[in-house]
């Protein structure tokens, strides 16, 4: 197996579950991603659930899945000693991410040596300005970047995502410019500074509504339910639960009515006069509503499929798991993971060749002594540095 | 200039919507050239040929160009690559884009599985073309299985995943639940990781190579919690709101004024402390009160949230998070697009950026995902329009202008669409 970060070296320093995220994929796709992590464990291993609702530092489900094939050094890095020990792991390194409070985070930035690698310091409204400081979680930093707002329903309490989703894909836009730093230094030499804030990361990428505000002026009304004007869209109830449509305009509309069997309806003035199709989404529901009730959401979502309908079934988690998509590509695979287990993790996010291995997760300070080891500390040093509780 | 992280790499985009583009406009910042191909004679769903109705409508400075340049869903993800309209079902659109290719580092494209097979474009064509090319097919349920040449937007692909399940209110059904485009922005960010992943695999084998990126499969793993639930305990995942089952108190509440909002959370004992003093209940942290305990006030949920919505809901969102963050607890006033503009830690940081557009006027647009200390991200190339760069690109492939010149007689290449008439 070719693994295209195989003899790289990224550094996590921090232990949060954007930092934890950011580095994931460098080690599935072969990286030796070294996660110096607080001596009472990051936060990403604090996360429910546990297997049995157990809490154990080792066995988080955001641990699990997000720490694949890493090496854990347990380390205080606030330190002088501990700042020492991650820049000299830093030598050797193509990239550094952390995600500490800012103070923290610029002491480690000034420490590190000419021969660091680019930097990508992760928080929340990035080092400097005026919130700085502010402390946020997945929910509140989601509230800054007007997708909460947008994406819930008017008169009712403005939703966050699924639990962290925000706070990782934080950690990815980490990931995708941690990639390009690596690029250039391995071709040009060259060391850059690298700031992710949460708040610009999520709020200058798309699903985001602030642009399309700001370009065209719309108040940016909020959902109320599906949509009877541009219609077939949003979430519909069928046989067994519900499906999503984009279908409101052509060519998917007309495909629908074909879907349906009732070619006749595209060609209907009620529903394809632009003036009139907004009066008639009841009489429209008189022909979609009985044929979405006599099938499932699979059923609903292949056959119409197959007629080129933009519409996907309302997948619960456990439907998710044995979709025969996902089952037919094997987007789900098994971890054996020492104390826990077979587990159960996402596949690779993107097929290269056989490039992609989710190994299992470190225990808190595994590698701590292998790693202080290969730095050259004897055995003294190490009890020095345990005893003074800069390890763990 | 921009950052020059991917200066010298050669990028071509066949892609529509947000995901795919986005991920051009990122290769862009970071200092690729990027091209692309932009759909022709067909206009993309991104780019309307009338003016649309409702909040997706037309840039308020454009002027009286065409709509189709001057929709906001299409600015948003298109801006520092160059744009070829062209038809490469034609002969000649087929050889221009085949010479793209053999010049380019990578090509990505986002279309159906099949479709760029049946275009005479897939990866057995294109690796004939250029061994070297690492070519990314981003499907949004991928290359290969039994949903081959399925369509979605991203939100399909937040329901597929299981992300819509659990969203939205314990008092309501997934009926209720709103469509996001989450999978839109964590797909871009996946392609470029992707590409650079293919490039080094490049450099170890000596050739290209082909990626199969299921853009649902490029978002699943950001969801560890909620399949663990099943996988590890059997539990189906509920519908949470904004409730955390450890955390009190944890959501979003009430404030002042119409429909607005803010996130508050407070996720250990110190923080409490801090936001139970701002809300006026000092004694709620204190002595032996049982609610100064993370386990007290899990069992006083109600009590909690009641006081806090009743201290939200006589302040605006941003004086109550002020207050509260000022404290050393965790608020968030729920923004608003206004309120993100009059952000003071944007400003401050001065992440916005106002860019002139020949047809959509002078906006003020969302700034860059990163900052690079040493080599800003800059905006270079605002939305193209439709084939503004067709002869410059055209005439680096070798193309003669006279030949640009037919093949813009015959329809090969285009720069405007048809308008349907009124």
């Amino acid at each position: 197996m070719t693994q295209p970060y195989a003899g790289i070296r990224v550094i996590e320093v921090g232990g949060t579950v954007s930092a934890a995220a950011a580095t994931k994929t460098f080690s599935d796709f072969g990286a030796d991603v070294i996660k110096i992590e607080p001596i009472d464990g990051g936060t990403a291993r604090r996360l429910p659930p546990f297997p049995n609702d157990i809490p154990h530092l080792d066995r988080g489900s955001f641990h699990l899945a997000l720490d694949t094939g890493k090496r854990s050094i347990a380390l205080d890095v606030t330190t002088a000693s501990g700042r020492e020990i991650v820049a000299r792991l830093a030598d050797d390194a193509a990239l550094l991410i952390q995600q500490q409070p800012p103070a923290d985070a610029d002491a480690l930035l000034a420490r590190l040596s000419d021969r660091a690698p680019s930097t990508v310091t992760i928080s929340p409204h990035g080092l400097d300005g005026p919130y700085r400081d502010r402390i946020e979680n997945d929910m509140t930093t989601l509230a800054w970047t007007t997708r909460m707002q947008r994406h819930s329903n008017e008169g009712e309490e403005p939703l966050r995502y699924a639990p962290e989703a925000g706070t990782i894909q934080v950690g990815a836009t980490a990931a995708a410019a941690g990639s390009a730093a690596i690029w250039r230094r391995s071709h040009e030499g060259e060391r850059f500074t690298i700031e992710i804030a949460g708040v610009e990361a999520m709020t200058g990428n798309v699903d985001s509504f602030f642009t399309i505000w700001s370009m065209t002026g719309a108040d940016l009304p909020r959902p109320a339910g599906v949509s009877k004007a541009a219609y077939v869209a949003g979430n519909y109830p069928c046989k067994d639960g519900f499906v999503l449509f984009a279908a409101g305009n052509d060519p998917f509309f007309s495909r629908l009515c074909d879907g349906i069997g009732h070619p006749e309806l595209k060609t209907d003035p009620r529903f394809v006069d632009p003036d009139q199709k907004p009066l008639h989404w009841d009489d429209f529901m008189t022909y979609l509503q009985p044929w979405l009730d006599e099938r499932t959401k699979l059923e609903v979502f292949t056959q119409l499929q197959d007629v080129g309908v933009m519409v996907a079934p309302i997948l619960e988690v456990p439907d998710a798991l044995t979709d025969p998509q996902a089952v037919a590509r094997g987007s789900f695979v098994e971890v054996d993971q020492p104390d826990v287990g077979a587990i159960t993790l996402a596949g690779p996010p993107f097929r290269l060749g056989d490039a992609w291995q989710a190994r299992p997760a470190p225990r808190l300070g595994e590698h701590t002594s292998e790693l202080l080891g290969e730095l050259g500390y004897s055995a003294d040093e190490q009890i020095a540095l345990f005893r003074a509780g800069v390890t763990a | 200039m921009t950052t020059k992280l991917l200066d010298g790499l050669r990028i071509v985009e066949a892609c529509e919507v947000w995901a795919g583009p986005m991920a051009g406009s990122l290769f862009g910042d970071l200092g690729a050239d990027v091209v692309k191909i932009e759909s022709f004679p067909r206009s993309s769903m991104t780019r309307p040929l009338r003016v649309a109705p409702g909040p997706q409508g037309q840039a308020v400075g454009g002027n009286d160009g065409p709509p189709y340049e001057q929709s906001g869903i299409h600015h948003l993800a298109n801006r520092n690559k160059r744009n070829i309209a062209m038809d490469i079902r034609s002969e000649a659109g087929a050889e221009a884009a085949r010479r793209l290719i053999a010049d380019a580092d990578v090509f990505f494209e986002g279309y159906s599985s099949g479709t760029m097979e049946r275009l005479g474009f897939g990866w057995d064509v294109v690796k004939e073309i250029n061994p070297n090319i690492v070519m990314i097919s981003m499907p949004g349920w991928g290359v290969e299985g039994p949903y081959r040449g399925y369509v979605t937007l991203g939100s399909g692909l937040d329901a597929g995943v299981g992300h819509v399940s659990v969203r939205g209110y314990p008092q309501h059904d997934t009926g209720f639940v709103p469509a996001i485009f989450h999978s839109d922005a964590t797909g871009a960010l996946t392609v470029i990781f992707a590409a650079l992943a293919g490039l080094r695999q490049r450099e170890k084998s000596g050739k290209g190579c082909f990626i199969d990126m299921s853009q649902i499969e490029a978002m699943g793993w950001q969801f560890p919690g909620i399949f663990a639930e099943w996988t590890m305990n059997e539990r189906r995942p509920q519908r949470l709101g904004n409730s955390d089952p450890h955390i009190v108190p944890h959501g979003c509440y009430r404030a002042a004024g119409d429909e607005q909002w803010v996130a508050i959370a407070a996720e250990d004992d110190a923080q409490w402390a801090a936001l139970a003093g701002v809300i006026g209940k000092p004694e709620w942290a204190a002595g032996d009160d049982p609610r100064a305990s993370v386990v007290g006030r899990l069992r006083a949920r109600e009590e909690i949230d009641a006081a806090i919505g009743e201290y939200a809901s006589q302040r605006t969102p941003a004086e109550a998070a002020d207050a509260i963050q000022e404290a050393g607890a965790i608020a968030a006033p729920v923004t608003r697009a206004p309120e993100t503009l009059a952000s003071p830690q944007l400003n401050a940081r001065e992440w916005f950026n106002t860019v002139e557009h020949r047809y959509a006027g002078t906006n003020i647009m969302g700034g860059f995902l990163w900052q690079i200390a040493e080599d800003p991200a800059t905006w270079d190339r605002v939305c193209a329009t439709v084939g503004e760069h067709n002869v410059e690109v055209l005439s680096a492939l070798g193309f003669s202008a006279d030949e640009i010149a037919t093949m813009q007689r015959d329809g090969a290449i285009g720069d405007s669409y048809e308008l349907p008439s009124a």
